[in-house]
């Protein structure tokens, strides 16, 4: 299956060589100067998404409700964009928002959290007999160059996991997500002990001399993207230093803080200043049925401090116009606050904040009423959102993938872009 | 000519008269495919690839009847082999094997199944069903109709019933699977609105199918945990189209294709059912309509169930359907030989359904034992004239078996039996011995469940081949592998054993010289050196593909 798409990130063939070649003349450490990295960032787009994992609360977040029956105890802080509020949980991340932009219409009428998750990802409602890719496989798809020795969707998830071919849907498990479990770098980066770098040199050498004779008259595009994958594993293989956070000068937990969250948004800089595409990291718990206040409390604070660091390192390197930036959840949470001081599933009227790549710094789209229990202005679904993301990546989100010549529109076709928030 | 289906979707008749360019009456079937082929392209036998040679065929050969290559030893005596029939007779051989009905159970799994994990029955006692199926060579319609007949409830077929039960009988997935599975075309195009050309007609297709699952669901029992299907004697499948400005709601009964709607017997209120669903209670209507299905789809009367058949026999053996994709038969993609693939479905047909017998006709065909390597100054060739042997990727499961095979594994655990010989008992259960040997390698190069296997490759593959323990273990000097048989011949002798117990063919002189060249140069660790050698054939694309 190869997808016909002519976004000049499928350069089969010569712009590889090329790449490759050069790569091998100039040697690796070419490609890891600070000097190419930062010629490659500012050409390259990427995704950075921070899954706050069992719906994060809207109004403890992106749009407080302050001195209202839904409101709750906490207060709306300005930000550093005259006029806009958001909670006071959020206190370094509001310096940050003439970066970021909020979506506070959103209202995508599921309350499961698989059901929304899929949504979220993926912009489509679950469907019995299609499956759709996830947001982090289209950009593998559309983004990532051949040349690229990363996975195209990395997936760092605390505890285990986090490898899926699935979410790729009909793009093919090459685009799937590829876990990074605890923040660990995936499986099979090292040789076995019996062979130094030199033996290795040498059998691959033998392997591409019996490839040369055999491909003389039958080379093709999937023989190329077979012999491709030797050479982005040994790519991958120089890249693994990336996964290590401890060769950091400055130490993680000074700037990031000592837990799982902060480790993983260093990770995630690393592996997006090292060349990745699309990277997601999951902050969790946030299904407050219970104490929503106090949950918020605590995990709003272990948010605040690495993600305005994460923005503000990104912004540092001049990474952040070319990263487009993404703050979501499955859903969001009740504006009324039941028995336990917990807030419920709710999807009927939320918000997300997105940033970076493609996107009007400062802008706000959408308006909820008074209490937040409905959307009165510019209600969007997550359709809306994923068109949103492919237009602000630089993509006609109205475009198709082909599948065995079968046309799949990359976003859902009764959305559009949320113009008003596009640059 | 054309498939009833066809007929109506494009609105006019595409009856063609069959001319087969020097195609005579009595002719072997093989022969009639050759014509076939030869006669869409001008200057077909300058143009063509030449016969492949012995081993090529060999090996391609076993890769498609058994899922593996074939052993060294297999390969010198092939070579050998003065009689002038010795390929027809080795086609007979491998599909009198064992080993074919159990490669082609696995065939028939992933195509039908997707890798979809165990839901309600689980995959081994489907598998088994299969391969059972297979080793009675049981007709393909026949096994077809168990599938489609089987709700569950009697132990006796319950294995079949994995189709609609691990997909939990949802009727829109049902309606997808079955017409792009059996009917070699996706009417899940047709779900939301007619084809733009054809009005009124593709969606009511669809939903004509969708209506002989729309009153079907899963019920498991509250004690036994079991999962059956259970059926209500109401619901209709009904549909708007969603150009429709009036939104008009239309109804389909059951029907197939473009037949007439099934009539319905007229059933006294309150007698619709042998048992009346409640909760707890799993309902059996008078009429089930999921039980019309398998009659009205699954046999030679329906044209398009034997074409996509014949479509995906042929498939499986040239490396490319005659209607290509396989789901895509339908007027706006023709096939490329129509009047092959009618004489293949009446063929068929004729056969009862007999899968081996089609499998075997075309191994035997010239078009299938051409090379694969295009001739000098031949130009641009397009895959759909069948002018050279498709250079193909290996399935998952080819990969996994042939990488046992070549590097010893299996011969390993031959030894390992005793060497007792070849009967059915014994090649039996040394498959079944490595089946479980193969699953590392499978699940590196597997595609994702419930998703059509196609062609991906992986960085992880490359790591996995290059790094995990797996592949070290199977090139690791133990009785019977590869590195063991090798570490013990004299230096000269190691090229030709590597080259035909990896790629079934002997190595050129410029391949015996890198050979002895790199054994030399690692004197001092000749089993280090041996290993590597084994690992770079391994990870060659001509291992990787089928040529």
């Amino acid at each position: 299956m190869r997808c016909q798409y002519a976004c000049g990130t499928n350069e089969h063939g010569v712009s590889r060589r090329a790449f490759l070649g050069g790569a091998a003349g100039a040697g690796l450490a070419a490609l890891t100067s600070p000097l190419a990295a930062k010629e490659l960032s500012s050409k390259q787009k990427r995704v950075l998404v921070v899954w706050l994992s069992g719906g994060v609360s809207q109004l403890e977040t992106w749009d407080p409700k302050p001195g209202t029956v839904t409101g709750g105890p906490f207060r709306a802080i300005p930000t550093s964009v005259p006029g806009i509020y958001i909670s006071e949980l959020l206190p370094k991340t509001a310096k940050w928002m003439h970066k970021l932009a909020l979506v506070r219409g959103i209202n995508t009428k599921e309350d499961d959290h698989g059901k929304g998750a899929y949504i979220m990802h993926t912009g489509r409602r679950q469907e019995p007999a299609n499956s759709f890719p996830h947001l982090g496989s289209v950009c593998s798809k559309l983004l990532t160059t051949d040349a690229n020795p990363l996975p195209g969707y990395l997936n760092i998830v605390p505890g285990g996991g986090g490898q899926s071919a699935a979410d790729a849907a009909y793009l093919g498990p090459r685009f799937g997500s590829v876990g990074i479990g605890e923040g660990k770098a995936p499986a099979n980066l090292d040789r076995p002990g019996s062979i130094n770098n030199d033996l290795d040199q040498q059998r691959h050498m033998l392997r591409q001399a019996a490839n040369e004779r055999f491909l003389a008259r039958r080379r093709s595009a999937m023989t190329e993207a077979y012999t491709q994958t030797y050479d982005q594993a040994r790519l991958l293989m120089e890249k693994k230093s990336l996964f290590n956070i401890d060769s950091e000068a400055v130490p993680v937990g000074d700037r990031y803080g000592r837990h799982d969250f902060g480790r993983h948004c260093l990770l995630a800089r690393r592996l997006l200043e090292g060349g990745a595409t699309f990277v997601k990291v999951t902050h969790t718990n946030y299904d407050t049925h219970h104490e929503n206040f106090d949950f918020h409390i605590e995990q709003l604070s272990e948010f605040d401090k690495p993600f305005s660091n994460l923005l503000e390192e990104l912004d540092d390197r001049g990474m952040l116009e070319s990263t487009l930036i993404m703050v979501k959840s499955e859903f969001g949470r009740t504006p009324n606050i039941n028995r336990n001081y917990g807030r419920d599933h709710w999807s009927r009227a939320w918000s997300v904040a997105l940033g970076g790549c493609g996107l009007k710094p400062g802008a706000v789209v959408g308006k909820t009423n008074a209490t937040g229990t409905a959307v009165v202005d510019r209600e969007v679904d997550g359709g809306h959102l994923f068109h949103t993301y492919l237009r602000a990546l630089g993509f006609d989100s109205k475009r198709n993938f082909y599948v065995d010549q079968r046309p799949m529109p990359m976003a859902d076709p009764k959305g559009a872009a949320i113009e008003e928030i596009l640059a | 000519m054309a498939l009833e289906l066809n007929r109506v979707r494009c609105g006019v008749s595409l009856l063609t008269v069959c001319i087969f360019v020097g195609a005579v009456q009595g002719q072997p079937l093989q022969e009639k495919i050759d014509s076939a082929i030869a006669s869409k392209v001008p200057n077909y036998s300058t143009r063509a690839s030449a016969d492949s040679t012995d081993l090529e065929f060999l090996r391609r050969v076993t890769l498609d009847l058994h899922g593996t290559i074939p052993t060294a030893q297999e390969a010198r005596e092939f070579q050998a082999d003065k009689s002038p029939n010795k390929r027809a007779a080795q086609v007979d051989k491998l599909l009198a094997d064992v080993w074919h009905p159990a490669y082609y159970a696995g065939v028939l799994d992933l195509t039908w199944m997707e890798r979809r994990p165990t839901k309600h029955v689980t995959n081994d006692e489907w598998k088994q069903f299969l391969l059972q199926s297979m080793l009675e060579n049981k007709p393909y319609d026949q096994l077809v109709r168990e599938i489609l007949t089987a709700d569950g409830n009697d132990p006796k077929t319950r294995a079949a019933s994995r189709f609609y039960l691990d997909r939990d009988a949802e009727p829109h997935l049902l309606t997808r699977d079955i017409s792009r599975l059996f009917l070699g075309s996706n009417w899940q195009c047709a779900q939301c609105h007619d084809h733009p050309r054809v009005e009124d007609y593709k969606q009511d297709l669809y939903y004509g199918l969708f209506a002989f699952f729309n009153r079907t669901s899963v019920f498991t029992d509250a004690k036994t945990k079991k999962a059956v299907l259970a059926e209500k004697a109401d619901g209709e499948a009904s549909f708007q189209s969603v150009f429709d400005p009036k939104k008009t709601t239309k109804t389909s009964l059951p029907k197939m294709g473009a037949r007439k709607e099934l009539g319905e017997p007229k059933l006294e209120k309150g007698k619709e059912y042998d048992v009346a669903p409640a909760k707890e209670v799993r309902g059996v209507p008078k009429y089930s309509r999921r039980a019309k299905l398998a009659g009205e789809l699954a046999n030679g009367d329906f044209t398009p169930f034997p074409r996509n058949a014949a479509n995906r026999l042929f498939n499986h053996m040239m490396g490319r359907g005659i209607v290509h994709p396989l789901d895509l038969d339908h007027s706006d993609n023709p096939p490329s030989h129509p009047e092959l693939l009618d004489l293949l479905t009446k063929e068929l047909v004729k056969m009862k359904f007999n899968q081996k017998e089609i499998l075997g006709t075309l191994a035997k065909s010239k078009t299938y034992s051409r090379s694969s390597q295009a001739p000098k100054g031949s130009g641009e060739f397009k895959a759909e004239e069948f002018l050279v042997a498709a250079v193909r990727p290996m399935s998952a499961e080819q990969f996994a078996y042939a990488l046992m095979q070549a590097t010893g594994l299996t011969d390993a655990e031959k030894q390992a039996q005793g060497n007792k010989g070849e009967s059915r008992a014994l090649r039996s259960s040394l498959r079944a011995k490595i089946a479980p040997m193969a699953q590392p390698a499978m699940q590196a190069f597997a595609s994702q469940p419930g998703e059509a296997a196609t062609y991906d490759s992986r960085v992880e593959q490359a790591l996995f081949l290059a790094n995990n323990g797996y592949l070290q273990g199977l090139l690791s000097p133990q009785p019977g592998s590869l590195t063991f048989r090798l570490a013990a011949l004299a230096p000269e002798q190691v090229a030709d054993e590597l080259y035909l117990s990896v790629l079934t063919r002997f190595p050129t002189e410029e391949e015996k010289k890198e050979v002895s060249q790199f054994l030399k140069a690692r004197i001092s660790d000749r089993a280090g050196a041996v290993r590597d050698l084994v690992w770079a054939m391994v990870t060659s694309v001509e291992f990787r593909f089928i040529s």
